[in-house]
């Protein structure tokens, strides 16, 4: 009886500590995913979440000039003068780790103002304010605004008590009060870049101010085509041989077309899928099955250049000489010399 | 949907807004052939918001003279040159102040090892695409075409070296070009190349490198300029767009540059994009050193019409237009009958880095130069130009809707691209912004 009052006991033990467990993951989950959702904003987006005043008072949004210029004031103050620190080719011309670590905590911070969520507080946005000013313009000369305007007033005394502070310190000071606000907040910024990069506002950057444009197709919606496939088809296309496995499982037919008479077989070899074509055959999927067109899986190999699929396809029984309603077998429509579709015809 | 797009375009302009953004998102739509119809006014007026919150101001260029957004439809304003030219003892003799561990230097591209840094500089810090996959790769042989037309200046090839390691950071350059705008024939210079170190982007160097370009113009008596950019600036003479023809779909696939929609196959898009093995036109050739007076009499008579084009004398034409191997291409039409040369096409070479793919380094592109139809119809000389463009490897051909490239631009399957590309003309106003087909100007 004691025995089985222990075993209850430390069942019991054991699920709530696994209860806190999973919540200990979950919370931290949630906050990396709150951190990826930030930095995948859209600038524009962020700018429109948050009221100016609170984006305001960390300093980040005074101006709408990105905020990789609105970094140029602390990269050049220090990045100027210190020349004398190594003889790197890079002397005097690259901007220190400190500034690339203080643009990217200015950059998580405006992007973090945008997110309710973090509450952060008065006190602390005041202090990152007064480091940002001296970081970015040096000492507060500023005269000191009404005592009318309360925040206007706050923020300059915030800039103003830190007196003559140099700004490597102030970034210093910065990024550890951000470190310690948000102490993963170097783990988005890899994802930051990529967002910001994208993002509207940083065009000028990889475009230029001035030159030629590198322009690439608009990615168009599928239009007119009114082509139905099933699922079948899509996990085929998309390489998904755990899904296709499933599908064929439960009794899909392996060689169902589509809409344009194509089978799975011949998704997996337009996409160039050679395992999904291995598994289709293992499934006595029907290797010289015709489109509407009158193309063959072997067909699509020959014009999307796949060797190792069409290589494949023969030697699993596809007919090399097959015509499909133009009246072309797999090698006429192959702009390339492959043996496996010449040597049937020294056969033949 | 025309005017729709030109209403958008001159009234965010006219806010001096955000408009980059805002005309892609608008010009997109309106190409998007599903979505075409739904530009209400409301999402334009939520557009014309959001743009205002993020206003930017162009600090530099609204000291320069340009035309300001302002004074976008002021029809009181004249055509022709914004400032006199100043007496050339008032052009400042010293290069303006770099910050101090710079220095200027000139760039002599004769020079084996210049033009190869020049080169260098480029082709890791050149434009990018939006999603950086892609960096333009400019052949040192091109560089040099580009930048050695007839009375270039060498003077005008600046560059910007670190001080201490002597290291070459940022280039920019002029050539002169004989412009003709209305009936106003204007020696410009044809300002590109602006390159800076990724390293220094943050460090404003650009405007002085322009400032320094635009002295070194002055000091040879030229008051004008004209240049391209693919963001809003104070204030574009014509907006123009890229559109793009797939001539190696596969591989534009795989590197990104193109998209396969999920209900498409490859099979199918191959065959959609395959050209004939050989041209069609009876007389099409090759452009040869004797054809370049006949060549240029028809360019000369073909480029009248645009608003705004290059002024070429045969100088002009042997230079930029003759072939030279993996720079520029050019094919004409001679007719087997009278010998005349009646028709014109040509593309330059100019490849582009792909950024981080395992299979492809370069992606070959050719781009649209100038071409004339009089006897050949558009759509025929121009896919002649795509099959002999095809043969040479190119994986795709660009063009812009500049000049009558709108007639064959569709039938020939082009697609429209994401890229704008915007003209500007420095100390010239023009009453109205062009349509990119009143516009006869391709810069490189």
């Amino acid at each position: 009886m004691a025995d089985w009052q222990q075993y209850l006991q430390s069942i019991i033990f054991g699920l709530i500590f696994s209860f806190f467990l999973a919540k200990l993951f979950s919370i931290i989950f949630a906050f990396r995913d709150e951190n990826l959702r930030i930095t995948r904003a859209d600038s524009s987006e962020a700018e429109e979440k948050s009221s100016p005043e609170e984006a305001d008072i960390i300093g980040v949004s005074e101006d709408t000039e990105p905020l990789i210029q609105r970094n140029d004031g602390g990269l050049k103050g220090s990045s100027v003068s210190g020349g004398e620190d190594s003889d790197d080719d890079w002397e005097g011309v690259e901007s220190t780790e400190l500034d690339e670590a203080f643009s990217a905590a200015t950059a998580f911070v405006a992007a973090t103002a945008a997110d309710r969520s973090h509450k952060v507080s008065n006190e602390v946005q005041l202090q990152l304010y007064g480091l940002y000013k001296i970081a970015t313009e040096g000492p507060c000369t500023a005269p000191q605004p009404s005592a009318l305007k309360m925040t206007a007033r706050a923020k300059w005394q915030a800039w103003q008590k830190l007196g003559a502070m140099p700004p490597e310190e102030a970034m210093e000071k910065y990024l550890d009060i951000v470190t310690e606000l948000f102490p993963s907040w170097l783990d988005g910024s890899a994802n930051k870049k990529k967002g910001e990069e994208s993002s509207g506002a940083h065009n000028a950057d990889t475009r230029g101010p001035m030159g030629p444009v590198f322009s690439t197709f608009i990615s168009e919606e599928d239009s007119e085509n009114e082509l139905k496939l099933d699922e079948i088809h899509a996990f085929a296309r998309e390489g998904d041989d755990e899904n296709l496995l499933k599908c064929i499982e439960s009794g899909v037919p392996v060689d169902v077309k589509d809409s344009e008479g194509r089978a799975p077989l011949h998704w997996a070899v337009d996409r160039g899928h050679l395992n999904i074509t291995k598994l289709l055959l293992s499934r006595n999927a029907d290797v010289n099955a015709k489109d509407l067109e009158g193309q063959t899986a072997l067909h699509y190999a020959a014009v999307c250049e796949r060797p190792d699929i069409a290589e494949f396809l023969v030697k699993h029984g596809a007919d090399v000489e097959i015509k499909d309603n133009e009246g072309d077998c797999p090698r006429d429509v192959c702009e390339l010399h492959w043996p496996w579709l010449q040597q049937a015809t020294v056969h033949n | 949907m025309c005017a729709l797009d030109h209403l958008c375009q001159s009234l965010s302009e006219t806010l001096d807004l955000g408009h980059h953004t805002l005309l892609q998102t608008i010009r997109k739509r309106i190409i998007s052939p599903k979505s075409g119809n739904d530009v209400s006014i409301d999402s334009l007026a939520r557009k014309v918001q959001e743009s205002l919150s993020l206003s930017k101001r162009h600090k530099f260029w609204e000291t320069q003279p340009v035309g300001q957004f302002k004074d976008l439809g002021n029809a009181s304003l004249p055509e022709g040159p914004i400032e006199p030219p100043t007496p050339l003892t008032e052009v400042k003799q010293e290069p303006y102040n770099l910050p101090s561990p710079y220095e200027w230097t000139t760039c002599d591209l004769d020079s084996e090892d210049m033009c190869s840094e020049v080169y260098l500089l480029l082709t890791n810090n050149y434009v990018e695409d939006d999603e950086n996959m892609f960096r333009f790769n400019y052949s040192k042989e091109f560089l040099r075409w580009a930048l050695h037309p007839p009375g270039y200046y060498k003077s005008w090839h600046i560059g910007v070296r670190v001080k201490t390691s002597k290291k070459l950071v940022a280039f920019i350059t002029g050539v002169p070009a004989k412009i003709r705008a209305r009936d106003t024939i204007v020696v410009m210079a044809e300002i590109n190349f602006l390159c800076v170190h990724k390293k220094l982007r943050s460090k404003r160097l650009a405007p002085v490198m322009i400032k320094e370009v635009t002295r070194r113009v002055h000091l040879e008596n030229i008051w004008q300029a004209a240049y391209t950019a693919g963001v809003v600036l104070p204030t574009p003479v014509s907006t123009c767009q890229y559109w793009h023809r797939s001539l190696n779909p596969k591989k534009l696939i795989d590197v990104g540059f193109s998209r396969l929609g999920a209900r498409m196959t490859m099979s199918r898009t191959i065959k959609l994009y395959k050209l004939p093995d050989q041209t069609v036109t009876p007389g099409f050739r090759k452009m040869e050193p004797h054809d370049v007076p006949a060549v240029t009499r028809l360019l000369r008579d073909y480029l009248k019409q645009f608003v705004v084009a290059p002024d070429f004398d045969e100088n002009d034409v042997e230079h930029w237009l003759l072939s030279k191997e993996g720079v520029v291409d050019s094919y004409l039409v001679e007719s087997p009958e009278s010998h005349e040369i009646t028709d014109f096409c040509s593309f330059y070479t100019l490849p582009s880095s792909i950024l981080g793919n395992q299979n492809y380094s370069t992606l070959k592109a050719a781009y649209s130069y100038y071409n004339v139809s009089t006897k050949t119809p558009w759509i025929q000389l121009m896919n002649d130009a795509l099959i002999v463009a095809k043969k040479k490897d190119f994986d795709v051909f660009n063009a812009l809707d500049v000049m009558h490239n709108e007639t064959f631009l569709k039938e020939l399957k082009f697609g429209p691209g994401d890229g704008q590309l915007h003209y500007y003309l420095y100390n010239y106003r023009i009453k109205h912004v062009l349509r990119p087909s009143e516009l006869g100007l391709v810069l490189l």
